[in-house]
């Protein structure tokens, strides 16, 4: 008996099937939410060698979903850290750590290395841009993305008919409509399932055993507890979007940030408000919220009224949201966006507890 | 009477009253999705792909009747 000695027993699967993944090198780009447990099931089923790019570091709130990590590794990067939890379980197993995120400069040098990669990134321009790379280079791309309390699964570059992400989805969401990743909610054990349903294609990928699932886009609903299959072709016109050469690939912008609306810094966001009329800073804090700010340049509107407020906000063109720290003002921001689509509209960045805002009392007093 | 059942995924679902929800038969997709647009305008704005009887379609495409019809938006989060 060894480690995997209740695998190799597995119809089907075998020693062969054993000495394919030991032999196997995979690359996981992206160690959070799906990350983790892709990287987790990886390993312990014996892939030979396992590539980490991530260019960031562990914070508290990750480790609801991001299981490699505990309170320990807050503040450490996750590639490198990733790697040495891993190895310590599995001193047999190959890590080779990335720790600058892929673009589109180092992107085909790293993706090049590795038979098979899992695409565990959290916006879109890398969805894009690791889809791409990985159509000019012929690797099998295992795609697992979620939002809220759904996800899917996708093998791309893989089979017969060798799909990729744009057959699904041409070109990229417009800007003003893609929600903020960062920022949604997610509850941990979905990105859970979803990361290990990658590891489970790339496993078949590598050992040959199943039907992987390369001709369909696989949603999971974490609420209904539903998969629900959708058959994909090959799409011409997005094809037609494909980058034609390497060179075409490196000179391509996929930097599309998940930002909706913009965010602008307190600097900024004051410099306008006091020296331009059409902008409008506004305290979005629900009523009864301390500190109790009154400035001039602040008008008050809790988020709760501020769609009933139109009439408020139309003599403006920048609308500048506040909260506490930014993070509902971020949200804020994404829903007004689409009620007020010819508006800019700007969440400021840290809120009022920012250090450089002004509003900040506690600063202030020191 | 035929009828198609419309079913929403991720942010799509928060722009109508259902996940799922039965809808008047239509021609096509174009006829359906214009149909869509003019009852929830809030769809207008959204980038989705649609799947008729879990096929991914990638033009107008005839319906027949009591078709399945998904409406499928990209999810960025991980």
């Amino acid at each position: 008996m060894n480690r995997f000695s209740r695998q190799t027993i597995l119809p089907g699967f075998g020693i062969e099937g054993q000495q394919k993944l030991s032999d196997a090198r995979v690359l996981v780009v992206g160690a959070g939410g799906l990350g983790c447990p892709a990287l987790l099931h990886l390993a312990a089923a014996g892939v030979g060698t396992i590539g980490i790019v991530d260019g960031d570091t562990i914070s508290e709130s990750n480790l609801n979903r991001q299981t490699l990590f505990g309170h320990q590794h807050t503040g450490k990067p996750k590639s490198s850290t990733a790697a040495e939890i891993l190895k310590e379980k599995y001193p047999d197993l190959s890590f080779e750590v990335f720790s600058d995120y892929l673009n589109t400069n180092n992107a085909l040098e790293v993706i090049s290395l590795f038979d098979v990669v899992v695409d565990g990134t959290d916006n879109f321009g890398t969805r894009y841009l690791i889809n791409d790379a990985c159509v000019l280079l012929k690797k099998p791309l295992v795609m697992g993305a979620i939002y809220q309390y759904e996800g899917q699964v996708m093998a791309f570059n893989f089979g017969q008919i060798a799909l990729n992400y744009r057959d699904i989805y041409p070109n990229p969401p417009r800007r003003d409509q893609i929600p903020n990743c960062a920022e949604t909610g997610v509850l941990g054990v979905l990105p859970g399932i979803i990361g290990t349903l990658q590891a489970a294609e790339v496993i078949k990928i590598l050992s040959g055993v199943g039907k992987v699932l390369a001709e369909k886009i696989l949603f999971f609903n974490l609420k209904n507890s539903s998969f629900y299959e959708v058959a994909i072709q090959a799409n011409p016109s997005g094809r037609n979007n494909l980058p034609d050469s390497e060179e075409d690939f490196r000179s391509r912008d996929y930097n599309i940030n998940c930002g909706l609306a913009e965010s602008i810094n307190w600097e900024k966001a004051m410099d306008w408000t006091l020296n331009m009329n059409d902008s409008l800073l506004v305290d979005i804090r629900e009523t009864g919220e301390k500190p109790l700010l009154e400035k001039e340049f602040l008008t008050r509107i809790p988020m709760k009224k501020i769609k009933e407020n139109a009439a408020a906000l139309s003599a403006y063109e920048n609308i500048l949201l506040v909260c506490a720290s930014g993070q509902r003002s971020r949200q804020l921001a994404h829903e007004l966006k689409q009620q007020f689509p010819e508006k800019k509209i700007f969440s400021v960045e840290g809120g009022i507890l920012h250090p450089s805002s002004p509003l900040n009392l506690n600063k202030n007093d020191t | 009477m035929e009828k198609l059942t419309v079913k929403a995924f991720g942010i799509i679902a928060e722009k109508l009253p259902e996940q799922e929800f039965y809808f008047p038969q239509q021609q096509d997709t174009e006829e359906l999705l214009n149909s869509l647009y003019d009852e929830y305008p809030d769809l207008r704005n959204m980038d989705f792909s649609l799947a008729v009887n879990q096929q991914l379609i990638q033009q107008n495409t005839r319906l027949r009747g009591n078709e399945e019809i998904a409406l499928l938006p990209p999810f960025s989060g991980g």
